[in-house]
Parts: C-alpha cells; structure tokens; sequence
C-alpha cells in the first residue's frame, strides 16, 4: 500500500472504528509506565488527533 | 541510507506530533537501516493495530519483531540504531523522542502474508490483520475480560466490514481454531456483535 493512500483512509478508518467503541481507547495503564510518563510529560503517548481533523 | 538521510529522517520524525504517523515513520527508518544489514522486521502490538484502524490505541513505544534472520546478535543491534541515533539498548532505544523495542523473533500463525506500506524511509512490514485479530479476542476473553482489546478488536472487525482493510475471514477463523488460540466461539460472537451494530451480516452466518 502507498504512503499517500494509507493517508487517505485514516478518517474514515477512524469513524468506522468510533461506530463500534470509544474514540480513544488508549490503556489507561501498562507495564512501560514509567518511562512513557517521564516522557511525554505524565501521559503515555502523544495526544490523538480528533476524526474530523484528519 | 546517507549520513545526511538520516538527519533528515530524524528531524522529521522527531518534530512529528501525531503518535500514529511518528511511530510509522520511525517504523520506516528503523526498518531500513535493519535491511541494510539483511534483516528483516515486522510491526506489531499497539502500532499494527494503529496501521490498521486509527483507533486511537497505541502509546509512546513502537514495537518491532525479527523476521529474519530469527536472532540477531547485541553488537549488531546496537550498532544499527546507534546509527539512527538512538540511546539505551539492547532491546529497547529512545529515539527521536520515542522508545523502540526490537523483541525476539516473529509469533505468527497465519498463512496470510504481512501486509507492507510504503512508508517515507523505506518499506515497512506490519503483522497480518487475521493474526492482530485473533491474539486480540484472546486477550480480550483470557485470563480475564479485557476491554481495551476487546475494543481493539471491535475496531478491527469494524474497519473490515466497512471494506477499509482486506481480512480474510476464513483465515481468521482457522486461526481461532487452532489450539495455540481455542477462541473461535468468542471470536464469533464479537464478529456477530460489530456486524449488527454496523447493520451489516456477518460472514460467520450463512
């Protein structure tokens, strides 16, 4: 699959997902916590974008 | 890859703020400069599934597993993401403000092959989605009900119903089949689930 058509489906990839489950389904806790916290600043990850920005 | 690709690559990766597309891009570099050396690596865990179905799962560390050759020694490890860049070792670096692992060998069962996207640094291989699915019901159901795979999975059945992302159903079920899963009720069930809530029939039902 191309880069670029990957790209193209990810807002409708994520609205079918949130048709079924939560939008954001990230573990609350896992067993890398403490270096993913001392990261990115007490989270653990990056912050998702919302469906409709993609 | 050039000294100055890589810079390049690095730069990129680390200003990138969406987790999704700076762990798929870092996936990308890692997996080339592997390649360099002859060796192989997949994607798997929370960033496969991302690859996926953009269901907002994965956290700040990209998993990756070997291919081929099945082991690879430490000096080499640590010589291939000293090039990129990278701290820490031997299984696990920061990079580009992300950790990569590079665990052991692959665990796959499926027949089906890994699916490749053609990421900006090289070509990037990511777990089938039959064998995302089925270890995901698994986790889901076993030792315990696990509702963040269980939403995973949801996602993935989801995302394959709507013709998103080709899953061969029959694969699937031969995975849930096998003693390595013994989880084809639940595999079933969710299926079924997801395809009523989407109004759609599910391929387990003739």
């Amino acid at each position: 699959m191309s880069w670029e058509d990957w790209l193209k489906g990810r807002r409708a990839r994520r609205q079918a997902g949130n048709r079924v489950a939560p939008e954001i389904i990230r573990r609350p806790a896992g067993s890398n916590d403490r270096r993913l916290r001392k990261l990115f600043q007490g989270e653990r990850g990056l912050p998702f974008k919302k469906a409709e920005d993609f | 890859m050039t000294e100055e690709q890589i810079r390049r690559a690095l730069a990129d990766i680390t200003a990138e703020a969406d987790p999704t597309l700076k762990h798929l891009k870092m996936a990308s570099l890692v997996s080339t400069s592997f390649r360099e050396r002859g060796i192989e690596l997949v994607v798997v865990g929370g960033s496969a599934i991302e690859f996926y179905t953009e269901g907002a799962y994965v956290s700040g560390d990209l998993d990756l597993c070997l291919v081929s050759p099945s082991h690879v020694d430490i000096r080499t490890r640590q010589e291939v993401m000293g090039r990129i860049g990278a701290t820490g070792g031997p299984r696990s670096w920061q990079a580009a403000g992300q950790f990569v692992d590079v665990l052991g060998e692959v665990e796959t069962l499926a027949r089906t092959p890994f699916d490749e996207l053609q990421a900006p640094y090289g070509p990037v291989r990511v777990i089938s989605p039959e064998d995302v699915l089925v270890e995901r019901v698994l986790i889901s159901v076993y030792p315990r009900p696990y509702e963040p795979a269980a939403a995973c999975a949801r996602k993935l059945v989801a995302v394959a119903l709507e013709g998103l992302v080709e899953l061969d159903w029959r694969e699937a079920r031969r995975l849930a089949e096998l003693p390595e899963y013994r989880i084809l009720p639940a595999l079933e069930k969710l299926v079924s689930e997801v395809a009523h809530e989407l109004g759609k029939p599910s391929p387990y039902h003739s």
